[in-house]
C-alpha cells in the first residue's frame, strides 16, 4: 500500500481522535470546576441575602455597585 | 440519571465511532483498487471527499445559526454558541481536506501544493474560518462579540459555493467531484459507492457529536463566569458587611 494513503488515514484518525479526546477532557474539567466552585457562591448569598433583610448589612455594596463600578 | 438528549449524543459518538472503522477497513482492505489510479491511490476517496463535505455542513450550520442569531425575533446567544462550535468543527475538517488533499496530489500531480483554484479557494476558506474564530476571541460585550461575529460567519460563507463550483467555473487540475450534489450524481460504483458513503454518513456522525460536545463546553463556560460573578459578588458583599 502506498504510504501517501497510510499518512492520509493516520492524519485523519489520529486528528479526529486527540480532538474529540481534548473536547471529553475539557468537559470534564470544566464540569469539576464548576462543580467545586458552584456550592460555595450558591449557598453563600441566600446566606448573606438574609443577613441584609435582618438588617445587619446594610451598607454593604451589591450588585449594581458592582455593575456600576463602585 | 442523564437527560435524553445526552444519551443521544452519546449514541451519535458510538454510531460514529463504529460508522469511521468501517469505513477504514472497507476503505484499506475490501474496496478494489481503481483503473487509471496509481498505487491505490483511489483510498484517499474515502476520507478526502468526507472531509470537505463535512466541512460545507459545519460552515452551513455555523452560516444558519449566525442568520438566526441575527434576526431580532430568533435572536439567542445559543445560536451564537452553536454557530462557534460549528465553525471550530469545520476549521478541524477543512485541514484534514486539506492535508489528504496535499497527499493526494504529491503522488498523482507531482507536488505537494499548487495555486489551483480549488486549493487556493478551499485554503482561504481555513483562513477565513481561522480569522472568524479568532474574532470571537476578541474581549468585549458578548452580545457585540457574538453580533460581529455572526456578520463574519456571513461573509465567510460566501466562499462555500466558491470552492465547490470552482472545478465547474474555471480550468482546474483538480478532477470533477467524485459526488455531484447539483446534478445527484455519484462517479463511483458498487462497494466503493457504498464505502464512500458510510464515509460520508459517519465522518457527518463525528461532526455532529464533537459539534453537540463543543457547544456543551461553550455553556459550561458562560455558567462558569456567571458563577464567578456571584462569588465575586458574595465575596463583596461579605467584605462590605465587615468594613460595616
Amino acid at each position: 500500500m502506498s504510504p501517501y494513503i497510510e499518512a492520509g488515514y493516520a492524519v485523519v484518525l489520529a486528528t479526529l481522535g486527540v480532538y474529540a479526546a481534548s473536547l471529553a477532557s475539557r468537559e470534564r474539567s470544566a464540569r469539576r470546576r464548576l462543580g467545586t466552585k458552584a456550592s460555595p457562591p450558591a449557598a453563600r448569598p441566600a446566606q448573606l441575602e438574609r443577613q441584609l433583610l435582618d438588617g445587619a448589612g446594610d451598607g454593604a455594596p451589591g450588585a449594581d455597585d458592582l455593575e456600576a463600578g463602585a | 440519571m442523564p437527560s435524553l438528549r445526552s444519551r443521544l449524543v452519546t449514541l451519535v459518538g458510538w454510531l460514529a465511532l463504529v460508522g469511521v472503522i468501517a469505513t477504514v477497513w472497507l476503505g484499506l482492505f475490501v474496496t478494489p483498487d481503481a483503473v487509471g489510479f496509481p498505487d491505490g491511490l483511489v483510498r484517499l476517496l474515502y476520507v478526502h471527499p468526507p472531509m470537505a463535505w463535512v466541512a460545507f455542513v459545519a460552515y452551513g450550520m455555523a452560516f444558519l445559526s449566525s442568520l438566526l442569531y441575527l434576526w431580532p425575533r430568533t435572536r439567542d446567544m445559543r445560536f451564537d454558541r452553536l454557530a462557534g462550535a460549528s465553525a471550530e468543527v469545520g476549521v478541524v475538517f477543512t485541514g484534514l481536506t486539506l492535508v489528504t488533499g496535499s497527499l493526494w496530489g504529491r503522488p498523482t500531480w507531482g507536488v505537494w501544493w499548487t495555486w489551483d483554484p480549488l486549493l487556493t479557494t478551499t485554503a482561504l476558506l481555513f483562513v477565513l474560518y481561522l480569522g472568524y474564530l479568532a474574532l470571537r476571541r476578541v474581549p468585549g460585550d458578548p452580545e457585540a462579540v457574538a453580533g460581529r461575529s455572526a456578520i463574519a460567519a456571513l461573509i465567510a460563507f460566501v466562499d462555500v459555493p466558491v470552492v465547490y463550483f470552482s472545478v465547474s467555473w474555471w480550468r482546474s487540475l483538480h478532477q470533477a467531484p467524485t459526488v455531484d450534489f447539483t446534478g445527484r450524481h455519484l462517479y463511483v460504483h458498487g462497494s466503493m459507492a457504498w464505502t464512500m458513503l458510510l464515509g460520508f454518513v459517519s465522518f457527518t456522525l463525528a461532526y455532529a457529536w464533537m459539534t453537540a460536545r463543543r457547544y456543551r463546553l461553550a455553556s459550561l463556560a458562560v455558567q462558569q463566569e456567571d458563577e464567578g460573578l456571584a462569588h465575586a459578588i458574595a465575596e463583596r458583599r461579605a467584605e462590605g458587611r465587615v468594613l460595616v
